[in-house]
């Protein structure tokens, strides 16, 4: 919390201000306030991308199970789950992977995770059954990787209790192999972000956790109970304020399908004081190491730079990542990543939570950051609790454009105050260029503009039909898959990349599209957005460039550059081999 | 703790009144000093006529046998010493004066003559007692007399660093004097030295364990020093008598609040509030820790109970519609600081609080509009021009715009008009910040942190500038002391959150411990 006593006194008493006024009328879970910054006159400028739910007509019908709907008792009915897009039969088509939670009173029949095949013709089959992961819990982030190199991505669930790695099998299948690869927690912790990167450049995908709060069921305070328990004066569900915090982990892959932890060793074991959610890595300092950064709720950021000697350093605050610019501790819940003024490197755009701003941070190119929050009027947004967002080129224009999804977290809260509704918006931020951005929501289709209490979301190219979908966790409904249908005659490219020397799924790795825009950067990842994992095919709008250069800086260390890539095609480019042709990718 | 400062401030307001009862207790010491040294002087003398004549009190004739000498020899120091001290003691100053300045002109170090003037001086209240005390202090710099007046003399003319170092080297002499330990402890606490103060003010308790004044000037320099179990071992005695004041239960409440016993904080209060149903500062102490403790609602109510018997009390509508603010309840919010604005229109506060809940409600150009007004009125309130720069940065007003400009100029002016303002100081260091002025807004900051060293803004920004300007050295030990300030705000933050109010009885409405 941030206002204090003593300004309260000085206020009520008539004595002179002496911090800063805006703390002290600032109140409630989220530990940051920020006036939203006022809104422009429209551009006038026509967005080319249209959203359209089309979940239901898709097959998603389930609905992603998650606590109360009426009400929440405890944090852990509230902060959600992930989802994820993967290939996991190697077809060239987006598969996709939903997480789920439970009810506090039992487990509802639909309560389960659940994995659908593309059937490559817009529709889904639910084959969750089939492939063996079927699961009941309260999951919360995914992060997909080929840690074994074996041709086939697995599936890393984090869960409150066990976190749970799946093997897949290459057949269609899944294997539980948690307790075998070492992964298996003695003590149940509350798993959140996750995220595969090579730390140590083995070539083997080592492991990040991200664990949120030390929490049971048992002994947590219920609503009302205490001070942390009420929200503008209505009781709400405790925390993160007030409960322990989690302590992260660093897992090594040992390179035979185990890992050991060294999260001691590696200097995460030392940031301790941090509500840890969603988890992204990727080498923001362009020193060839990945590093990792964390989005905490109510606590301040972490930025773990790779010290390339298999430990880390945490830099959030001296790197400009970890608070608010004015200092202070965001409900951090979501991350993009991007490259959102086409400089090149790698930015970042953090949730948080209502009557905050949502954080845009520029990189130099050395990993420090700036925030553009203001400047760049992504500042104008701060009625919603936000959480997964994506740094993505909707529109093909050339200019990566920021997407985010909303939801509240106290589904009470709506009845006394009807400003802070339980089912809110998506949101798009469209890329004007210079660095600025256009809120916009119904323009953007109906998908975008109808209200759900939305969490993780998952940017990936479902119809491969050259542009960027969204699905989306919808807690307590079924998801949101929005399809987007592109108009105008914009160019883009995509690029698969396939590890040799790296590993398999190419995780770390950079790339740099040159185009007349620009220089886009993107990198592979295994997590972002919130607790999600996008399409592992990187997608990039080129506006009416017909041809490209493209840069790949390996996880192991290789340049690699390809001139005069044409436009619009997906292009597999092989480590130290060149363009492989691509799995998939024609409708037939 | 800012609710102490009224024992702090009836402490320095008492200047006047020390004053003339410590100089009756420098004088009389001074006399007897300066007498027995001139007789001893005077043993060895030829003169020992004016000594016996002295000595028997006999002081006309002291003066008698002294001009009669001083026909024959007008150059001998002495005998214009020894005239002064008779003719002091007959009470004639201003021909004493003349004779221990006649003295003096033939031996300025003279001992006894520099004593007799620079009393006669100190008594008549004369700043030409200074260089008098000074040149003694030189010949005997362990001269506690000559500390103590001058001490005194700096405290009057307002130099209160020159008075404490004084008062210090005065040592035991203002032990007994509870006016000068006061005065002591004052220029202390206007020196920020609050441990010092504290070790001075023990020893005026010392002088008077039963009076409870002293005891909650006391309390209140611990509660500064963030020893709230000093305060309560301090106010024990006092508590426990049969009738505490309103007063001392409402310091004791602070001082249970900030040890972490909150339902002790507020049962004082509740006390205090029923010895003293019409303090106003009492419902605010009660609304301070509801505020703390999120138990907005009852400081809502306790605050209303207040006003039944306060109608008219500015502040309380104050305390109110910020507690309304908290609840997301803009409209009553806004109710309460028209009615304050209204009661006090002078206090811009009002106008403040307005803006701020309007700034709340996210409506920027509502609050612009309410600071703007009422600055047009009041054009040199620091305060209201701070808040116009506030509200124009969270605007979003941009480099080389006209509104930028004026953000900074206001910014500027209410930092010239009030230094210690560290919350304007941060939005100036916003602003250069924007305008990629890094050197400037550290500035800013590291003055920002003077006034409030736990602003973690200013450090903060002050990271950020410093890393922009290349100027690295210092960072490490800045990024230490943020995640300690951070550290020390979490531990607090958990103490606070303890405990929630509650109303047990929805007709009474008064509070209680959960």
């Amino acid at each position: 919390m941030i206002f204090t006593r003593r300004a309260f006194v000085q206020l009520s008493l008539g004595s002179a201000f002496a911090t800063n006024a805006m703390r002290l009328l600032a109140q409630g879970v989220a530990t940051h306030i920020a006036k939203p910054v006022p809104r422009p006159a429209p551009s006038g400028r026509p967005f080319h991308a249209h959203f359209v739910d089309v979940a239901s007509a898709a097959g998603l019908g389930a609905p992603v199970v998650y606590g109360g709907v009426e009400s929440k008792k405890y944090i852990l009915e509230a902060t959600g789950c992930g989802c994820a897009f993967l290939d996991y039969d190697n077809d060239g088509w987006m598969d996709i992977f939903l997480l789920s939670g439970t009810r506090l009173d039992g487990h509802p029949a639909d309560a389960t995770n659940r994995l659908y095949r593309n059937n490559r013709d817009g529709t889904f089959t639910d084959v969750t059954e089939k492939s063996g992961l079927q699961a009941v819990g309260w999951a919360c982030g995914v992060c997909i990787g080929d840690y074994d190199n074996d041709g086939f991505d697995d599936i890393f669930c984090t869960y409150f209790g066990q976190n749970r790695l799946y093997h897949n099998n290459g057949d269609g299948t899944f294997t539980d192999v948690t307790k075998a690869a070492g992964l298996w927690n003695e003590q149940p912790r509350w798993g959140a972000g996750c995220a595969f990167l090579d730390y140590n450049r083995d070539g083997h995908l080592d492991l990040f956790v991200s664990n949120y709060v030390r929490f049971s069921i048992e002994h947590a305070p219920v609503p009302g109970a205490n001070t942390n328990c009420n929200w503008k004066g209505i009781p709400v569900e405790c925390g993160p304020r007030g409960l322990p915090t989690g302590r992260h982990s660093l897992f090594r892959n040992n390179g035979d399908g185990t890992f050991t932890e060294v999260s001691e060793q590696a200097g995460i074991s030392k940031a301790t004081q941090t509500y840890g959610m969603t988890v992204v890595a990727a080498d923001f300092d362009e020193d060839g190491w990945p590093d990792i950064y964390v989005a905490c709720d109510s606590t301040p950021s972490l930025l773990f730079m790779n010290n390339h000697d298999g430990t880390f350093r945490e830099e959030g605050v001296l790197r400009g990542v970890a608070l608010s610019d004015d200092g202070m501790e965001q409900a951090g819940m979501g991350v993009g990543i991007g490259d959102y003024n086409l400089d090149g490197h790698l930015d970042l755009f953090k949730t948080h939570f209502a009557d905050d701003a949502n954080g845009l941070y520029r990189n130099d190119g050395k990993g420090y950051f700036d925030d553009e929050t203001r400047p760049s009027r992504v500042g104008v947004e701060t009625r919603y609790v936000c959480w997964g967002a994506g740094i993505n080129d909707l529109d093909n224009d050339g200019c990566p454009d920021v997407f985010m999804v909303t939801g509240n977290v106290y589904p009470e809260v709506e009845k006394k105050l009807p400003q802070y509704a339980n089912k809110t918006p998506r949101a798009i931020f469209r890329n004007l260029g210079k660095g600025v951005f256009e809120e916009l929501i119904e323009a953007a289709g109906p998908g975008v503009a109808a209200a759900h209490c939305s969490r993780g979301c998952a940017f990936g190219d479902f119809d491969n039909d050259g542009d960027v979908d969204v699905l989306i966790v919808n807690l307590n409904e079924p998801p949101s898959l929005l399809r987007n249908d592109v108009a105008g005659k914009a160019n883009w490219l995509k690029v698969k990349l396939e590890g040799v020397k790296s590993n398999r799924s190419a995780i770390g790795a950079r790339v740099l599209v040159h185009y007349s825009a620009g220089v886009q950067a993107q990198a592979v990842v295994s997590q972002a957005s919130f607790y999600s994992c996008n399409d592992p095919r990187l997608h990039f709008g080129l506006g009416n460039s017909p041809t490209v250069e493209v840069e790949v800086f390996w996880p192991s260390g290789l340049h690699e550059k390809f001139r005069q890539v044409s436009a619009n095609q997906l292009i597999t480019l092989k480590e130290g081999v060149g363009r492989i042709p691509n799995r998939g990718w024609s409708k037939s | 703790m800012i609710s102490c400062s009224p024992f702090l401030n009836e402490l320095c307001c008492s200047r006047q009144r020390s004053m003339s009862a410590l100089r009756k207790l420098v004088f009389s010491v001074a006399l007897l000093f300066c007498v027995s040294s001139v007789l001893a002087q005077m043993s060895e003398s030829p003169l020992e006529s004016i000594r016996s004549a002295l000595r028997a009190k006999d002081f006309d004739k002291a003066v008698e046998l002294s001009r009669a000498a001083l026909r024959d020899s007008p150059n001998d120091t002495q005998l214009w010493t020894l005239e002064g001290i008779a003719l002091a003691s007959k009470g004639d100053s201003k021909g004493a004066l003349a004779a221990f300045t006649q003295a003096l002109k033939f031996s300025p170090d003279n001992m006894a003559a520099l004593e007799g003037a620079a009393q006669i001086e100190y008594q008549a209240g004369n700043r030409a007692a200074v260089p008098l005390l000074e040149r003694l202090l030189r010949l005997n710099p362990e001269n506690q007399v000559a500390h103590a007046m001058l001490a005194v003399l700096e405290y009057r003319q307002g130099n209160c660093a020159g008075a404490a170092s004084h008062f210090e080297k005065a040592g035991e002499l203002i032990n007994s004097e509870r006016d000068a330990l006061h005065a002591y402890a004052t220029c202390l606490v206007r020196g920020k030295k609050i441990e010092q103060a504290q070790q001075v003010f023990v020893r005026a308790v010392a002088l008077n364990p039963e009076d409870p004044h002293e005891r909650r000037v006391l309390a209140s320099l611990q509660l500064m020093l963030h020893r709230p179990k000093d305060a309560l071992d301090t106010l024990e005695p006092v508590i426990e008598t049969r009738d505490p004041s309103a007063d001392t239960l409402s310091l004791a409440s602070t001082a249970y609040e900030d040890a972490g016993d909150t339902p002790k904080a507020v049962s004082a209060l509740r006390q205090a509030i029923l010895l003293d149903p019409r303090n106003v500062s009492l419902y605010l102490d009660f609304a301070n820790i509801a505020f703390a403790h999120e138990s907005f609602q009852v400081g809502i109510d306790v605050i209303s109970e207040g006003l039944t018997l306060q109608p008219q009390a500015p502040q309380l509508y104050l305390a109110r519609g910020v507690l309304y603010v908290q609840l997301a309840q803009y409209d009553k919010a806004e109710e309460d600081f028209e009615t304050a604005q209204q009661l006090d229109p002078n206090e811009s506060l009002g106008t403040a609080a307005q803006g701020l809940a309007a700034l709340q409600a996210n409506d920027l150009d509502h609050a612009l509009a309410k600071v703007q007004s009422k600055l047009a009125r009041k054009p040199n309130d620091p305060l209201l021009l701070y808040l116009q720069a506030d509200v124009l940065a969270q605007k979003g007003a941009e480099p080389g715009t006209p509104e930028f400009q004026m953000a900074m100029r206001s910014a500027r002016k209410a930092v010239l008009l009030q230094p210690s303002m560290a919350a304007a100081r941060g939005v100036l260091a916003k602003l250069y910040m924007e305008t990629g002025q890094y050197q400037q807004a550290a500035d800013q900051c590291r003055k920002a942190l003077e006034s409030d060293p736990k602003d973690q803004t200013a450090l903060y920004r002050l990271i950020q500038a410093l890393r922009k300007t290349g100027n690295t050295a210092e960072l490490p030990d800045l990024l230490k002391r943020l995640a300690s300030l951070r550290e020390q705000e979490t531990k607090a933050e958990r103490e606070r959150y303890r405990y929630k109010l509650v109303e047990e009885d929805p007709v009474a409405k008064q509070p209680a411990e959960p």
